[in-house]
């Protein structure tokens, strides 16, 4: 981990030249150094010749060989694990801590600077016919920079002017970038080509002192006070060059050369190779800017977008995560209610699943219980035809055991047993279809048909059957209802059976038994209308009650399974005095439409 | 060919009524059917020489064989009357029994049963028919006499002599004499036995109540 805090830092390498006696004596090696060169690479090493003969006197037992590379080809050799140590700019150092890890030994002070930390800041030039003051004046103007790499010489400003929202690179200022060397950017000044242009702090002073420039050709623009610096600059100050080593370097190696640095006498043009500076102040610069290890920050990365806006992103994170809980916990509801709402459903569907069961049984019941009622009168009607039958069948014999049986009244007695037997089973038929227990099966059907063979049924059931007078409405003609005939035959019977008992009960056996069938305006109406004695209120009250009877051998159920009945086809069965005597028995059911074929 | 007592059957079950028939025909009856109480009342057959009976459904519409029966009795009709009854009209075949009826079949009957009950209402009814007929021959021999020989008869056929009958009648033995000469012209005989068993066929009470 880098040190950063200069106190501390400070504070490691006094360790190291006070104890530097019993430093480790390290084997003799070949140490390589990269130099960056912002000026021609042989001006560069006789720029810094004077320290770096120093060094190479102080490291007499390894062989120590200098580089001077450009940012490009110092970055390659980073990578390629070429160099040992660096010297170069602050923001490019920056930029390989962060990439490389290489770790600061000394920074560089500046010439007019005994402050190692406050070493590199830029001056803005422009010719004194030029107006502009501030920095922030040249926006809109043209610049120019030797690169946009240059730390003192562009990224600074840059940095500077993006601080007050003017956005070089968008454009805000143009820029014209020369390339290495410094005096480039000068020139371009002189020649009037551009507004200003961006140089190193110092350089200015030093070329003035080295007679290249007139004192007074050149003036500054926006000029800053603060800092440890002499020279004139636009802009705070920065530390110095650094001198780094790479992570692969023996420590004992590193605290060698250090030693040897801090050891260097002060150059003649008053720069030093001082203790390690801060270098925060840069990383803020390169970061505002969006280059070197922040470059990442210009692209449209997500994770480049969420360093930039992680307030928003994890408002919006907080926000999702919220409505995905929600989401969730709604849906976890809902899933339990539905379930509720499933089982509450089966319970419901199994409920009516036993309705139906025990409607059916009662269903089954009842007509068992007519079947009852009405067994006197079947006994009857059974015993007719087979006394009939016995009664051929034993004349026939006796007369064959007389002799020879005429052909004629053998066939007149085959003839009339024959008949019986038929009339037998059509009665047992009868019955045995009303006593069949089966499920309800619905189908369009005339209602005349339906009313025909009930009253066929009821009255074929009795030897001295009542009159029967069925009548059918014009306004109820031709219309068909969706029934289950047996039940509704069995509805019909059982008002028959009711109408007679009464006529009984009031001692009028041969009472006729109206039938009218007519519709309402979308109900078919059957009416079953009788002659006896009026009901009691209570009586009329308790009709459809299961289990209210008036009749000694009744069940007490036919009217309340005929009703059940009626209402399962989606209809209603009522009861009313009729006009005169007796009463109306009155089942609604709805009208089919004939247009469709089945239920 | 001598004639065959004639069943009247009383049915509205039309092929029962005809299997009924059917089995009075292969005993050698002649058989009549009618569909309904009214029926037989509208044709109200004559009870032959040849004797018969009538077979007559207890249950029927409109008039039953109970309301039939009781109008014959009214009518004094000679027929025998046998009821034939379903399972479970003992209540009203009992009925019937106590209006006189000579005796029930319940449906469906073995057809020895028919024969039986049958032949024995044909017997009864020539018997009845006999009875009728004798009571017919005395009585119009006994119209032949007029009132005062008819007292003059009945007091001989109490058996009182002339002279009883005389004095009962406040005449003369002569004249009770010649009463009796005349009876005997008429009658055929004088004799008190005679007499009697005379008045007693036209009118088994004939003898009871004074004169």
């Amino acid at each position: 981990m880098p040190l950063r805090r200069p106190s501390r830092v400070a504070a490691l390498a006094l360790c190291f030249i006070l104890h530097g006696a019993w430093a480790t004596e390290v084997a003799s090696t070949s140490i390589r150094v990269g130099l960056l060169s912002v000026l021609e690479g042989q001006e560069t090493t006789s720029q810094w010749a004077s320290w770096m003969s120093g060094l190479q006197d102080r490291l007499a037992r390894h062989h120590v060989e200098f580089l001077p590379l450009d940012l490009q080809q110092m970055q390659l050799a980073v990578q390629k694990g070429e160099l040992d140590f660096l010297v170069t700019n602050p923001g490019h150092y920056v930029d390989l801590e962060t990439r490389f890890g290489a770790v600061r030994m000394a920074t560089q002070t500046a010439v007019d600077s005994p402050n190692a930390a406050h070493a590199v800041g830029s001056a803005v030039v422009r010719l004194p016919q030029r107006a502009y003051k501030e920095l922030n004046d040249l926006q809109g103007a043209k610049v120019a920079a030797v690169s946009p790499d240059a730390f003192g010489g562009y990224q600074v400003v840059a940095a500077l002017w993006k601080h007050e929202g003017i956005d070089a690179e968008q454009g805000d200022v143009t820029m014209v970038f020369t390339g290495f060397p410094m005096w480039k950017v000068v020139q371009e000044v002189l020649s009037g080509n551009v507004d200003a242009g961006i140089l190193r702090a110092c350089l200015l002073e030093r070329w003035i002192h080295e007679g290249k420039l007139k004192p007074g050709q050149l003036e500054i623009v926006g000029r800053h006070t603060e800092g440890d610096i002499s020279c004139e600059h636009s802009t705070p100050v920065y530390p110095g060059w650094a001198f780094a080593s790479l992570p692969h370097v023996n420590p004992d190696l590193s605290r060698e050369v250090v030693l040897a640095l801090l050891s260097l006498p002060q150059e003649n043009d008053g720069t030093r190779w001082s203790v390690p500076a801060d270098y925060q102040k840069v990383h803020e610069v390169l970061k505002t800017l969006e280059v070197g290890p922040y470059s990442y920050l210009r692209q449209t990365r997500w994770d480049a977008l969420l360093f930039k806006y992680w307030p928003f992103v994890g408002a919006l994170l907080t926000l999702i995560l919220l409505g995905a809980f929600y989401t969730w916990r709604v849906e976890v509801l809902v899933k339990r209610r539905t379930q509720e709402l499933r089982r509450s459903l089966e319970k419901q569907k199994h409920l009516a699943q036993q309705i139906e069961t025990d409607r059916e049984a009662l269903d089954h019941l009842s007509r068992l219980s007519i079947l009852g009622e009405m067994s006197a009168t079947l006994g009857h009607e059974l015993n007719h035809p087979l006394a009939t039958i016995s009664n051929y069948s034993e004349s026939l014999q006796r007369r064959l055991r007389a002799g020879a049986v005429a052909p004629h009244l053998m066939q007149q007695a085959l003839e009339g047993i024959s008949g019986q037997v038929d009339r037998a089973v059509r009665v047992l038929g009868g019955i045995r279809e009303l006593a069949r227990k089966r499920m309800g099966q619905r189908k369009p059907c005339v209602p005349h048909e339906v009313i025909k063979e009930a009253v066929m049924l009821f009255r074929g059931m009795q030897t001295h059957p009542p009159a029967v007078n069925v009548t059918v409405d014009m306004r109820a003609e031709g219309l068909i209802w969706c029934v289950d005939a047996l039940q509704i035959q069995q509805v019909l019977l059982n008002l028959l059976k009711n109408a007679q008992d009464i006529h009984r009960a009031c001692g009028r056996e041969d009472a006729e038994i109206d039938v009218v069938l007519t519709r309402s305006p979308d109900r078919l109406v059957l009416k079953v209308l009788d002659q006896g004695d009026p009901l009691s209120e209570e009586q009329k009250g308790r009709l459809f009650e299961p289990f209210f009877t008036t009749k000694s051998s009744g069940l007490g159920l036919g009217l309340p399974i005929c009703r059940t009945i009626i209402e399962a086809h989606g209809g209603a069965l009522m009861a009313t005095d009729r006009d005169g005597r007796g009463m109306v028995f009155e089942a609604s059911i709805p009208i089919h439409d004939a247009a469709q074929e089945s239920c | 060919m001598a004639q065959a007592p004639v069943i009247h059957v009383i049915d509205d079950e039309e092929d029962f009524r005809r299997s009924v028939m059917f089995m009075l025909n292969g005993f050698g009856f002649d058989a009549e059917g009618y569909e309904s109480a009214q029926d037989f009342l509208d044709r109200m057959p004559d009870l032959g020489e040849h004797g018969g009976c009538i077979l007559l459904d207890i249950r029927m519409p409109r008039m039953s064989g109970l309301e039939l029966q009781r109008r014959l009795k009214d009518r004094g009709h000679p027929f025998p009357v046998i009821f034939m009854t379903g399972h479970g009209d003992v209540e009203q075949a009992v009925q019937a029994m106590k209006g006189g009826a000579l005796d029930f079949l319940q449906k469906p009957f073995r057809e020895q049963a028919l024969l039986d009950v049958v032949t024995f209402a044909v017997d009864v009814s020539l018997q009845n028919h006999q009875r009728r007929q004798q009571q017919e021959d005395a009585q119009s021999l006994l119209d032949k006499l007029t009132p005062r020989e008819r007292e003059v008869a009945r007091g001989l056929a109490m058996g009182l002599s002339n002279k009883e009958v005389g004095k009962e009648l406040a005449i003369s033995d002569n004249t009770v004499h010649v009463h009796r000469q005349r009876i005997t012209e008429k009658i055929g005989s004088g004799h008190a036995a005679d007499l009697a068993r005379l008045f007693l066929r036209a009118d088994s009470q004939g003898l009871d109540a004074p004169a």
